[in-house]
């Protein structure tokens, strides 16, 4: 699709040729929210974390999808579980923003998977705060650091946010207590 | 980005995927987007001595390369030789209000253009009826810079 009018810029020169066009492709679209994602989000806003665990292979998915992938069964809501909101980075990635359109951090960041205490299930593209990026490691102890309750939001939270607590977790930090060898959570790596 | 309503209401969630980028124009596109932003609609003339419109640069029928400076002017006025009627245009629309998306044969060209005929009512389009361009005050050398409108309108 190419942009409308308004959008183009740079081209008003009226004696240069024109040799060069911008685009501005937009894509808007809509999509019912499933219902165990609402609940997810419900409980969020409650600052409860939700998953399911599956009875056939006992993994647990947070955000809840209402099917276990690696079965192959449909979960329903008698396999909702509360999730502790503590747990250990499992993996992580230092991204070094580029400032490409859209991007509005501009100094290095980490994104860490974390591995939730209790029965499991890893929420992906975590913020770590309160150290820098290259702290970060495999193995962390971290804990939620929720928004207040008045300050929560679900409005970035729908089918496709994959772990996102986008709104109503800020991010994790660590709590001091020592890592975890990796060879004691792996088989929960999933 | 996405937003999700509040729970209690209808659960659909709106989502923006948005990408802006730039691309050259080539020895054929840009002459005739400059054209455009100078009021005035190019094509280009094969080795068979059709005229093309918009100009290509290469003859889709033979698939030779053709010269950039074949170069024609054409129109601005033309014929309808097929149309569609938008009943409600979108913002990404050229037209806010009901429109027809037509082929339009320019004067001087022997393939037809797709562009927007702004002719006010479902009624007033017909093929073979004559249109002419109707130009921006404010031109940049987009596709967008005129709309087709009835000859007799003008």
């Amino acid at each position: 699709m190419s942009s409308a009018p308004e959008d183009v810029q740079g081209a008003s020169d009226t004696e240069r040729p024109v040799e060069m066009m911008d685009y501005f492709m937009h894509l808007e679209y809509r999509e019912l929210v499933c219902p165990i994602v609402l609940t997810y989000a419900a409980a969020l806003m409650r600052g409860k974390i939700l998953g399911q665990i599956s009875p056939k292979s006992g993994l647990v998915f947070v955000p809840p999808r209402s099917y276990d992938p690696v079965a192959c069964v449909w979960l329903g809501d008698e396999h909702l579980v509360e999730l502790d909101d503590r747990g250990v980075v499992t993996n992580f990635t230092i991204v070094t923003p580029v400032q490409y359109y859209g991007q509005e951090k501009t100094e290095p960041f980490a994104k860490a998977s974390i591995l939730l205490d209790g029965p499991g299930g890893t929420l992906s593209l975590q913020d770590i705060l309160e150290i820098p990026p290259e702290e970060v490691r495999v193995g962390m102890r971290v804990e939620a650091v929720w928004f207040p309750e008045s300050e929560r939001s679900i409005d970035e939270i729908g089918n496709r946010s994959w772990g996102s607590a986008a709104g109503c977790i800020e991010g994790w930090r660590p709590t001091g207590e020592p890592d975890l060898p990796a060879d004691t959570f792996l088989e929960k790596v999933y | 980005m996405c937003s999700t309503p509040a729970v209690a209401d209808r659960p659909i969630s709106t989502h923006v995927i948005e990408f802006p980028y730039t691309r050259t124009l080539g020895p054929v596109v840009g002459p005739f987007l400059t054209g455009l932003r100078d009021g005035t609609i190019r094509g280009i003339r094969s080795r068979d001595g059709r005229v093309l419109v918009p100009p290509t640069e290469w003859d889709p029928n033979t698939g030779d390369a053709l010269d950039p400076s074949d170069v024609v002017d054409v129109g601005p006025g033309g014929v309808v030789e097929s149309w569609a009627w938008v009943t409600e245009p979108t913002g990404k629309h050229p037209l806010q209000a009901p429109f027809a998306f037509a082929l339009v044969r320019l004067d001087g060209a022997d393939t037809a253009l797709v562009h927007a005929v702004d002719a006010g009512s479902i009624d007033a389009m017909s093929t073979g009826m004559r249109v002419t361009a109707r130009w921006r005050g404010d031109r940049i050398g987009h596709i967008t810079d005129f709309v087709f409108v009835p000859e007799a309108g003008k």
